[in-house]
């Protein structure tokens, strides 16, 4: 089943719809359950009878062999709010091998798109941008919900440059009610600058967590001589020497992202690193985990 | 400035080359995409922006070989006004050959030489030399004009042939050495038969000018003796003949008298009439002298300006026939025959053979034979082989014959080589062997023509490392093998003396083996009564041997001081007249020396050779008339060898360079 993660073998599957279905499926094991207690179709306790309880939960089984009053008491089943905030910058559009950063943020979010909808029954909303929104659909748990969702994973190129400031107030004006939010971005920014942008969605009470989508090469250039370098995004060039790119430079990209988790962490924001040469469940197990967390 | 060689500048174009491979290095960086460089500070641009100064400098270097390297094969030069008296040399060469005896060749050369040497600039520096067979350098280059003519008046005839290309090469040699342009003036009878066999030999480098002083106006005849055939060792008088040959360059028909003295009597005489520019034999068919060695000569009468050359000297050894000691086997009978017929038939040689079996030889004296025969001997008594080996050791010589007893030994005695097999090819299907192969250049192999036909039946196999071999058999068996023991010689002779191993004894190339072994083992064939001017005279075999040896030249002295009579293998003879030597292995010799006969013939170059030689006969090159003109004039002076020091340092700083800042980074983990 590990292969059916594996972010090579998944690029050869061009229906998103059947990445995410494939890579679900395989690894999800069951649902949530609410803390709260509800009237739904799940049993979960009796309770004694007390005045000013409605008589219609009252079980007239138990009544009858017992001669006392109890109310049935039903597990109740919550719903949420999940939206995906996906980086559509140029910078996504970089990749070593066959699966660049874009595709594996797509797989990415189609996969909690899928195990939200089909397996938590969780509205689910997106939000493409880049230095502005491109593209939002809105989270909902209509009929076609996914298929949207997919169709607008798919249009979403990279391109421009990243600002998390223009989206996040779309993001603050559409969003209403406390949920979820996945950021699936590069994180080319200082930690700071990211960190102060995405916060206020952590003050409207939202589950905030920072996927960082990095490609190895990324972590740990590799290069075989003095090469140009040039800025996905702006364009700018540069000479960059070997001794630089092994030396100096994971040195300070590992910085980086030290200094992102770090400050994710201290405004109460969940971070997970993700690279796009390792199996899309880490993604999937720490949404996972904050959804029972929430639970 | 200008260049020799221009067309070598197109090789600059070459430079091309560097540069386009350096644009293209650095323009064939295909940009890299990358998420973000706000990772890379600016001061990494810096730093590759300083190796782009360094990769400027190695691009220099790139240049700068190439440049050069087209610049040195253009050969540039700069005009340089030629060295100033002070700096030039005057080079006076007096010919002092055998001819420049001649009338007064020699006095009217060092004459005029000294009025050149009084007509230079007085701070110009002169060197005087002397040129024979090869330029003595009599004073260094000095100002000094009292020295210089002392030198010149210190200059006497000798008897060495000249050799017009020794002075090119000399004049060479010392213009390389001091890199100062030389006036070369040479004072000779520009005799024709000194020219070496190619005029390029002649050539002499650029910045010598060469400056002819001839002595000798016209061609002047000249009779002498040429050659003289005599023996060098005589047993009996009556049978010595002596021929001597006169020749007459340039000369008329006329009759000359020769002479035959030996120790300063003249013994016998004889009329010979010698054609216009030809040659007479004059024959004396006896030669009487005493015993020992005895100075002849053949004279002709003096008739001409250089007599020096109407004498003929060689040295003449009269001596009893030497006893040679033939040791064999008693039953041996066959042997003693063959080779005592065969010794007694050579009309040269003068031994008698001594004959003994071997169980009776321990009492003999070997000093007393001139060689020693072992014929298939099966042992000897241990002191006679013990005496033998001394007695090679002193310069004796010996002639193994190993036949069939070498079955019954793995070595061979006094040679002490071992026995390897024995073949019998008798018993074989080849029946026989024959000799494949001869060394002709080995004294006992000068005849070697019927050694085809004889059979060999049977020979014996020994280890041929230590020893020269002389002749194989067909299938490579050493047949006969000369090993120097000491001073003395042995031959192995690798099957037998008798008709039973082989056919030898009764082929006719039997008879000529041994006269030839004979003399070679006796040592006559060494001693030729006469040798040429400038030949050298080995004096010893061995360097080990630290025995004095003793010279005395024509003049009464000694040639050789008594660190070198210990120690020289051999003396060149530089004066014509009779060498007394005793050798260091105890032999008295006399030599005598005559002039090479090419000098005796007086005709001089041809005037047209002359001016090509000095540079007259071609239109570029500068004449005497007007030389002193060309001595202020600029001369081209050569670059090409600074361009090339040029090339090999940027060569150098271009690989230091490349090493450094090109060599692949090592790949880290």
């Amino acid at each position: 089943m590990q292969r059916f993660l594996d972010p090579v073998v998944l690029a050869e599957i061009s229906s998103l719809d059947l990445i995410a279905r494939t890579v679900v499926d395989g690894f999800v094991a069951g649902l949530h359950r609410s803390p709260d207690f509800g009237f739904s179709q799940e049993f979960a306790e009796y309770r004694a009878y007390s005045p000013g309880d409605d008589l219609r939960h009252v079980d007239w089984n138990v009544f009858a062999r017992t001669e006392r009053a109890y109310l049935k008491r039903y597990r109740g089943e919550t719903n949420s709010l999940l939206t995906v905030l996906l980086d559509a910058s140029n910078s996504m559009n970089y990749a070593s091998g066959k699966v660049s950063k874009m595709d594996y943020a797509r797989f990415t979010a189609a996969c909690l798109f899928y195990l939200a909808i089909h397996n938590q029954r969780d509205a689910a909303g997106l939000i493409v941008f880049d230095d502005e929104v491109r593209n939002y659909i809105r989270p909902s748990t209509r009929q076609g919900q996914i298929n949207r969702l997919l169709h607008g994973l798919e249009l979403a190129e990279p391109r421009a440059r990243t600002d998390f400031a223009k989206p996040l107030d779309h993001f603050q004006q559409f969003l209403r009610r406390r949920g979820l939010v996945l950021i699936l971005s590069d994180f080319y920014e200082a930690p700071d600058k990211v960190i102060r942008t995405i916060e206020p969605l952590r003050f409207h009470g939202n589950e905030v967590v920072l996927f960082h989508v990095l490609d190895p090469k990324e972590l740990r250039p590799e290069l075989t001589g003095p090469a140009i370098l040039f800025d996905l995004e702006t364009d700018f060039r540069m000479e960059v020497t070997p001794e630089y790119a092994s030396d100096e430079y994971p040195q300070r990209i590992q910085k980086h992202i030290a200094a992102l988790r770090d400050r994710a962490r201290s405004a109460r924001m969940d971070y997970c690193l993700l690279v796009t040469d390792r199996p899309l469940d880490a993604a999937l197990r720490q949404y996972l985990t904050i959804r029972q967390g929430r639970n | 400035m200008g260049f020799l060689a221009p067309w070598f500048l197109i090789g600059a174009a070459a430079a091309a080359l560097p540069v386009y491979l350096h644009l293209l290095r650095r323009h064939s960086t295909t940009p890299h995409p990358f998420s973000s460089l706000m990772f890379f500070e600016q001061r990494t641009q810096s730093s590759i922006r300083h190796r782009r100064l360094r990769y400027l400098l190695l691009l220099s270097f790139r240049l700068a070989v190439l440049v050069l390297l087209a610049l040195a094969f253009a050969n540039p030069y700069i005009r340089r006004t030629v060295a100033s008296s002070a700096e030039r040399r005057m080079l006076l060469v007096i010919d002092n050959s055998f001819s420049m005896r001649a009338g007064s060749r020699l006095s009217d050369a060092k004459r005029e030489a000294i009025s050149v040497l009084n007509s230079r600039n007085p701070a110009e520096r002169a060197q005087i030399a002397a040129l024979g067979s090869e330029l003595h350098l009599l004073t260094q280059p000095i100002q000094d004009s009292a020295a210089l003519r002392a030198a010149i008046d210190s200059i006497e005839s000798g008897d060495s042939r000249g050799g017009f290309g020794e002075l090119a090469r000399a004049a060479r040699s010392i213009q390389e050495t001091s890199h100062a342009p030389i006036e070369l003036h040479f004072f000779s009878d520009m005799q024709k038969s000194d020219m070496p066999a190619s005029f390029a030999e002649m050539a002499l480098p650029p910045h010598v000018s060469l400056i002819l002083h001839s002595v000798a106006k016209d061609t002047q005849p000249n009779w002498a003796v040429e050659s003289v055939e005599a023996p060098s060792q005589v047993w009996d008088p009556k049978k010595a003949h002596v021929a001597a040959v006169i020749a007459g360059y340039h000369t008329p028909a006329a009759a000359r008298t020769a002479s035959l003295v030996v120790n300063g009597k003249t013994i016998d005489s004889h009329k010979v009439d010698v054609p216009a520019g030809g040659r007479a034999t004059v024959a004396f068919l006896s030669l009487n002298v005493p015993y020992g060695w005895s100075r002849c000569e053949v004279r002709i009468d003096s008739a001409d300006s250089l007599a020096a050359d109407d004498t003929y000297f060689f040295a003449v050894e009269r001596s009893d026939p030497e006893l040679v000691l033939f040791v064999h086997e008693s039953a041996d009978s066959r042997s003693p025959v063959y080779f005592g017929s065969a010794l007694a038939s050579a009309a040269e040689a003068s031994f008698i053979l001594d004959s003994v079996p071997a169980e009776r030889v321990s009492s003999t004296v070997l000093s007393k034979y001139a060689f020693v025969v072992l014929s298939d001997v099966i042992s000897l008594p241990a002191q006679f082989e013990s005496d033998l080996l001394r007695y090679v050791r002193g310069g004796g010589s010996v002639l193994i014959a190993a036949g069939t007893s070498a079955a019954h030994r793995t070595r061979i005695p006094v040679l002490d080589d071992n026995v390897i097999e024995a073949h019998d090819y008798a018993r074989n299907g080849e029946r026989f062997a024959t000799v494949g192969e001869t060394d002709s250049s080995h004294p006992s192999m000068q005849s070697s023509e019927g050694w085809a036909g004889v059979k060999f039946y049977y020979a014996v196999a020994v280890d041929p490392s230590s020893s020269r071999v002389i002749a194989r058999l067909t299938d490579q068996t050493p047949l006969l093998l000369d090993k120097k023991i000491g001073e003395g010689h042995s031959l192995l002779f690798a099957s037998g003396l008798d008709d039973l191993t082989n056919d030898f004894p009764v082929q006719p190339v039997f008879v000529p083996f041994v006269r030839q072994v004979a003399r070679y083992l006796s040592g006559t064939e060494e001693q030729k009564g006469s040798r040429r001017v400038d030949s050298f005279l080995e004096l010893r075999s061995t360097k080990d041997e630290a025995v004095s040896v003793e010279v005395i030249d024509p003049a009464g002295r000694r040639p050789l001081s008594l660190k070198e009579a210990a120690s020289t293998q051999s003396l060149q003879l530089t004066s014509a007249g009779f060498y007394g030597v005793r050798l260091a292995n105890g032999r008295q010799d006399l030599v005598g020396v005559n002039v090479d006969r090419r000098e005796s013939d007086l005709q001089p170059m041809l005037e047209d050779v002359l001016a090509l030689w000095s540079g007259k006969g071609s239109p570029d090159s500068p004449s005497q008339a007007n030389l002193g003109e060309h001595q202020d004039q600029e001369r081209p002076q050569s670059l090409w060898w600074y361009a090339m020091v040029l090339v090999l340092v940027a060569a150098l700083g271009e690989s230091l360079l490349a090493a450094r800042y090109l060599a692949t980074p090592a790949e880290k983990s």
